[in-house]
């Protein structure tokens, strides 16, 4: 049997920068037998950490021949303020990958909504390659990104390449935006986009990810605009100590996020996230 | 399987031979409760007891334990296993903690399985003891977990008078009672059985309508009886509850558990612990940047009600046994049968 409570090893290959207190951290395995029973999904999580401080869950943002797996991490704990002083060559401990992953399959073909908030394009920068490489089985993209500021959005660099995807729209939108930026970027919070929005209910599917505030709103404004709530889905953030579904502090409602999600279908969690 | 009878006074011949190859655990009394304690002699055996202040859960999923050590090498972290496999049998475990057990059981052997409870739930031995004298609290007759067993036990006590009726249910349990030279039970001693069963079921003071419960209760989310339990009081003679989380630490279905590290103070070696936790404590729900899913005391104590009608995550496996533990522990007085009556609504 195996032990699902012992970490595994990687180590920091490189550092990258994100804003004043987010790096993406650059992971490789050193031995060979992980990474090669190592498979992901876009959207899937795992508990980093180091042991005598913890562990975090935390999302995928893309994984490179298997051994290279890219996670971007904010300081606003206990665990993450350590790694965040860690160096490249050091080590971190690693377990998973966990959770379900966006819905690949149920998008096929079908235009494409994402719309994140803050940290939450993290877990959809993983999709959002995967539709890149796999371009002729989605439909159009519209990608919404929003941030506090334009300094708080983070894979600055990736907007260049992701402007020029084919039938895509790329908005990007602060709350404030006090300085010229580099880039294009509106005022106002992630549903002001939605009246210049291209993405008809049609034949779309939706993927939400950011704070649950925002995910809320978002939510309910496209249901207004006519989205069914099957069209919707969107990944949770719960305190997770386990990721293998038995510490049970992710549940919500009949679900554990760290075994069922965390990405669910709106329909099925609607009543349990807090109402307006 | 074959049934035993064994006379009162000749139940030291069984635990001696318990004691050759298992540490024996049953309930002792040591003060004016009674807890599950390790037995060495028959004086300290309680079999005559109502229910014991912590359920059996502890030998499985104990209230802390070790899940590994490690230790920081030139930068490097070595991990250390603990195993746990240890025999122990515990004696005279009522029929709704075995209930919770077999639940527990499924719980932990789901899609991952939990390596640490499983080992030392495969090297323990359960001998019940069916239930005669139902406590003020107990409404385990209602969930149909009690109060006598079916199955789920490696052998199993009722008392009929004199003696014990000794069933076997399981090979461990043949194993163990092999070559004792005890008396096959006669009809009559079945039959006491049967009617104590009939007498006993008339003893219960509480019960619950578990029907469409869990449905109930997931799709009246905003039912006034969950404000009341958290902030106003009043549901049968209940206070708002404390969120103290007694009702989470004595239930035997409850799994719930924290994980921390701790570093020794070369700061080069440290421990891995999991320690029970409650999600009736403010920390339970608490993310990063002060996000707290379940910030008052009304969600929290209504994920707990959800989690016994088995309309929560860990289904029907942490659903309620009917041990009835959680009444007699609230300080507020809050009562899980009065809850479900409320929500159904009859009074």
């Amino acid at each position: 049997m195996i032990n699902e409570y012992y970490p595994n090893f990687v180590d920091i290959k490189e550092i990258i920068k994100e804003t004043n207190n987010t790096n993406t951290y650059i992971l490789e395995f050193f031995e060979k037998k992980l990474h090669k029973g190592f498979s992901w999904k876009p959207g899937q999580f795992m508990m980093l950490g180091i042991p005598g401080i913890g562990e975090s869950a935390i999302s995928i943002s893309n994984v490179e021949n298997k051994n290279i797996v890219y996670s971007t991490i904010r300081n606003v704990g206990n665990v993450t303020n350590y790694i965040s002083s860690l160096k490249k060559g050091q080590s971190i401990s690693i377990r998973g990958p966990y959770g379900n992953g966006w819905p690949l399959e149920k998008a096929k073909s079908k235009d494409i909504l994402i719309i994140a908030g803050g940290m939450g394009i993290a877990p959809l920068r993983g999709f959002i390659n995967y539709i890149i490489n796999n371009r002729k089985n989605y439909g159009n993209l519209e990608i919404i990104y929003g941030a506090k500021t334009p300094d708080d959005m983070i894979f600055k660099y990736e907007f260049n390449r992701w402007n020029k995807i084919k039938k895509s729209i790329l908005h990007l939108t602060a709350d404030q935006v006090l300085k010229e930026t580099p880039f294009e970027c509106k005022t106002g919070i992630v549903t002001s986009c939605f009246p210049i929005m291209k993405t008809h209910h049609r034949n779309a599917i939706v993927l939400l990810c950011g704070p649950e505030i925002m995910m809320r709103y978002a939510g309910k404004c496209l249901e207004t605009i006519g989205f069914a709530d099957e069209q919707i889905y969107l990944s949770l953030e719960r305190r997770m100590k386990c990721g293998i579904g038995m510490c049970g502090h992710c549940q919500i409602g009949s679900k554990f996020v760290c075994k069922d999600g965390p990405v669910f279908n709106y329909a099925d969690i609607k009543s349990f996230i807090r109402p307006l | 399987m074959k049934a035993f009878t064994i006379p009162k006074k000749d139940m030291n011949i069984l635990l001696e031979r318990f004691l050759e190859n298992y540490r024996v655990f049953g309930p002792t009394k040591p003060g004016l409760e009674s807890t599950f304690n390790e037995i060495t002699s028959i004086n300290q055996l309680h079999l005559d007891y109502i229910s014991t202040v912590l359920p059996p859960k502890k030998f499985f999923h104990p209230p802390k334990e070790q899940l590994f050590s490690f230790e920081i090498k030139n930068g490097k972290f070595i991990i250390r296993e603990v195993k746990y496999n240890e025999k122990i049998l515990i004696l005279g475990i009522h029929p709704c903690d075995v209930h919770a057990i077999l639940r527990l059981d499924k719980f932990f052997s789901d899609e991952f399985q939990d390596i640490y409870y499983q080992n030392r739930r495969k090297n323990a031995v359960l001998v019940a003891l069916n239930c005669i004298k139902p406590s003020e609290y107990c409404f385990c007759s209602s969930m149909r977990t009690g109060p006598f067993l079916k199955d789920g036990y490696d052998l199993l006590l009722t008392d009929i008078g004199t003696e014990y009726l000794l069933e076997i249910g399981s090979e461990i349990g043949k194993n163990i009672v092999n070559g004792l030279k005890l008396k096959v039970a006669t009809d009559s001693s079945l039959h006491e059985k049967k009617r104590r069963l009939k007498l006993t079921e008339k003893k219960f003071k509480k019960f619950i309508d578990t029907t469409w419960l869990s449905r109930i209760a997931q799709e009246n989310l905003n039912h006034d009886v969950w404000v009341n339990l958290g902030e106003r009081g009043g549901v049968g003679d209940s206070f708002p509850c404390l969120s103290c989380g007694s009702c989470t630490f004595v239930c035997p279905t409850c799994y719930c558990y924290d994980i921390y590290d701790t570093l020794d103070l070369s700061l080069k070696k440290g421990l891995r612990v999991r320690e029970l936790d409650s999600c009736q404590l403010l920390e339970y729900g608490e993310v990063a940047l002060n996000e707290n899913f379940r910030r008052e005391r009304k969600d929290r104590i209504r994920h707990w009600m959800l989690c016994k009608f088995a309309a929560a995550a860990g289904g029907k496996n942490s659903s309620c046994v009917g041990c009835g533990r959680c009444i007699r522990v609230c300080p507020s007085k809050i009562d899980i049968t009065k809850v479900a009556r409320e929500l159904r609504g009859w009074l």
